[in-house]
């Protein structure tokens, strides 16, 4: 029961930062109608800005400055180069933010480099918190906490606010929102911007103890698809609940799954939420909460 | 002028060579590749084996993106499938690389047929992610039976001529010969197998672009209701395009073993290499035989000249020259997707148009 709570807690951890992961694809997909590959990039840079700017400013400061800075950048991406893709075919833009993410780890190599950096952490890194009987890393119970919150506070912004309804109308119809007068670049601009800082957040939490931050943080973002998909592209709370559900299956996988399978188990919970999703959407071909498509010819 | 020819006729429309100046561009082609390996010297004679691998596996990848627009980022499970198939038969049971390569192809094809039936129902970007994860299934597979596959130290991958039998022994591909004064080594030996295979390939993903199920395929991709509607069998079109797709790509894969004899799973067989094949049919054009081909040489031979020069461009040398090779092809294919949405072949359209229309320019 102890190992159960203890997993439990550290699965949620997990499944938060994928939530936010999610978020940012969900967003931008509403948004843009594109999926952005180069997310995972974005989650990396956000962890190495971190671990710089923890140098010279005070800890909360430097996740909100490298929030700030990876948002920016997430929204002079869409200005640059993705908002020339409006109306060309799915394909062509998979293609464009696949090969903008092998730019930006490029990018992030030279300014980096390929040394791997502890996150820095206000509390001790390895701080460990009696829950029950159960002992959890302090790091996991801040990441759940800070992620809920940052969660709570978008979708008080998205229901609750002007800005809020212009970018629910702006991803209903552009055309109608910009006959109504919504300003919906400014609109689009915001929603790269609130991706590319959730995915900051997320990759500095990803990045604290027992795992570290290199190169290839950016392949995180690869093991939330899963969430994403069977949440269902179209909703945001869908692709945010499947997240959670989908670090609680990895960890708990990883201690009751794997053991019982010899050595085809070994590393089995890195795939088995993609098997899990194959089959999902054999049954429900656009995810839990995907609306069905009514389409003209 | 190169003008075509007046179609008067069905038939005439759907000719392989539809001109004098098609079958001209055919013949110098084709001297061009049976010349190439005796002109240049050992590193290029590489990169041309490498391209034509790329080859079959853009034309691999133009047959199920191209035609029948269905996008898949799990290109590189099919290349790993045909890859490990060959070493298997090579390593196990010494078998010949003329038979194992067309089961490669077969063992490919059947799961490709098997995730086509998955992925009947799903469309474009959901279709995108379980490709992907494909591919880690995939590598997974491969890295749990290490005794067949070697696991994460990889397998080595013999090719023979004949059959190894029980002296243990057969002739490999690999030994030099000797005609007189002709010497032809492992890699001349290869380029022209590979020369046999990858004509194969483009004559047969050409006839499907111009027969029936390849138009069936195409009106898939550009509105597969209204192709329904019109009694185009959609699901069979899907299929065909799947397994025909996975069958070249099985290939590819088993002759890029071939070619390294060598083979690990990760890398090459990740989601890079999938990017890289829709690198080529980006770059040659989605859509046509032509651009399969064209993209994949130019992606290849593109490659070591990356490497080239990147060590002069500054900020850029401070990668390794794998990573500068990516970086500046990446750069070529955002300015491509963003500048040239047609690639290469839209490149080939508007000479070809300029030079129709000279001196008027229109």
């Amino acid at each position: 029961m102890t190992q159960l709570l203890q997993l439990s807690i550290s699965g949620l951890a997990l499944g938060a930062s994928y939530a936010l992961i999610a978020l940012g694809f969900s967003v931008v997909f509403r948004a843009s109608r594109l999926f952005n590959f180069a997310h995972g990039e974005l989650l990396s840079l956000g962890a190495f800005l971190m671990t710089a700017l923890v140098d010279v400013l005070p800890w909360w400061l430097a996740l909100l400055a490298s929030a700030c800075l990876t948002g920016g950048l997430a929204a002079l991406l869409e200005r640059t180069v993705l908002r020339r893709m409006v109306g060309r075919p799915v394909f062509t833009t998979i293609i464009l933010t696949l090969f903008l993410g092998l730019l930006l780890r490029a990018a992030i190599v030279i300014a980096f480099g390929t040394d791997t950096r502890g996150m820095p952490t206000p509390w001790e890194s390895m701080a460990e918190v009696q829950v029950g009987n159960a002992t959890v890393l302090l790091s996991s119970l801040v990441s759940l906490g800070a992620t809920t919150a940052v969660l709570v506070l978008l979708h008080a912004l998205v229901q609750r606010t002007p800005l809020g309804v212009a970018m629910r109308a702006a991803s209903e119809s552009q055309e109608v929102s910009l006959a109504l007068g919504i300003p919906v670049g400014r609109v689009l601009a915001f929603t790269w911007f609130l991706a590319g800082a959730t995915a900051a957040v997320a990759g500095i939490f990803l990045g604290m103890f027992p795992r570290s931050v290199d190169s290839n943080l950016g392949y995180v973002a690869l093991r939330a698809f899963p969430a994403i998909i069977v949440g269902g592209l179209e909703s945001v709370v869908g692709a945010v609940v499947a997240a959670f559900m989908l670090g609680l299956l990895e960890v708990l996988s990883q201690a009751y799954v794997n053991p019982h399978l010899g050595a085809f188990g070994h590393n089995f919970h890195a795939v088995f939420p993609y098997a899990a999703m194959i089959l999902f959407l054999v049954v429900r071909p656009r995810g839990l909460w995907g609306e069905h498509e009514v389409r003209r010819v | 002028m190169p003008t075509r020819p007046l179609v008067t006729r069905y038939e005439d429309d759907l000719k392989l060579l539809p001109g004098l100046w098609h079958k001209a561009g055919a013949v110098l082609g084709l001297a061009v590749a049976l010349s190439y390996p005796w002109i240049v010297s050992t590193r290029w004679l590489t990169v041309g084996n490498l391209g034509l691998v790329a080859i079959v596996g853009a034309a691999a990848l133009m047959v199920l993106t191209g035609f029948a627009g269905q996008v898949s980022l799990g290109h590189a499970a099919f290349l790993a499938l045909g890859a490990y198939t060959v070493a298997v038969l090579g390593v196990k049971l010494g078998w010949p690389f003329w038979l194992a390569l067309p089961l490669a192809g077969g063992v490919s094809a059947f799961v490709g047929v098997v995730i086509g039936a998955f992925a009947l129902r799903l469309k474009g970007l959901y279709l995108a992610i379980v490709t992907l994860g494909l591919v880690f299934l995939t590598q997974h597979v491969l890295l749990a039976y290490p005794e067949l596959t070697g696991g994460l130290s990889g397998t080595s991958v013999p090719m023979y001529w004949w059959f190894r039998g029980e002296s243990g022994s057969a002739p490999s591909v690999g030994e030099t010969w000797m005609l007189g004064s002709v010497v032809l080594g492992f890699e001349r030996k290869l380029y022209f197998i590979f020369l046999l295979v990858a004509g194969a390939t483009v004559w047969l993903t050409k006839n499907i672009q111009r027969s029936n199920s390849g138009r069936a395929m195409m009106a898939v991709r550009d509105q597969d209701l209204a192709a329904e509607v019109l009694g185009v069998a959609i699901t069979q079109a899907k299929l065909q395009a799947f397994g025909v797709s996975s069958f070249l790509a099985g290939i590819a894969g088993a002759m890029f073993a071939f070619q390294q004899q060598y083979v690990t799973v990760e890398p090459p067989f990740d989601l890079n290499l999938s990017i890289q094949f829709i690198a080529m049919i980006v770059l040659g054009g989605v859509g046509s035989v032509f651009g399969a081909v064209s993209g994949a040489l130019a992606f290849t031979f593109l490659s070591p000249l990356a490497e080239t020069v990147g060590h002069s461009i500054p900020l850029i040398n401070q990668l390794t020259s794998a990573q500068q090779s990516t970086v500046l092809l990446s750069i070529i294919v955002v300015l491509v997707l963003v500048l040239e949405p047609m690639g290469l072949f839209g490149v080939w359209l508007r000479v070809r148009r300029y030079f129709q229309a000279w001196p008027f320019r229109y």
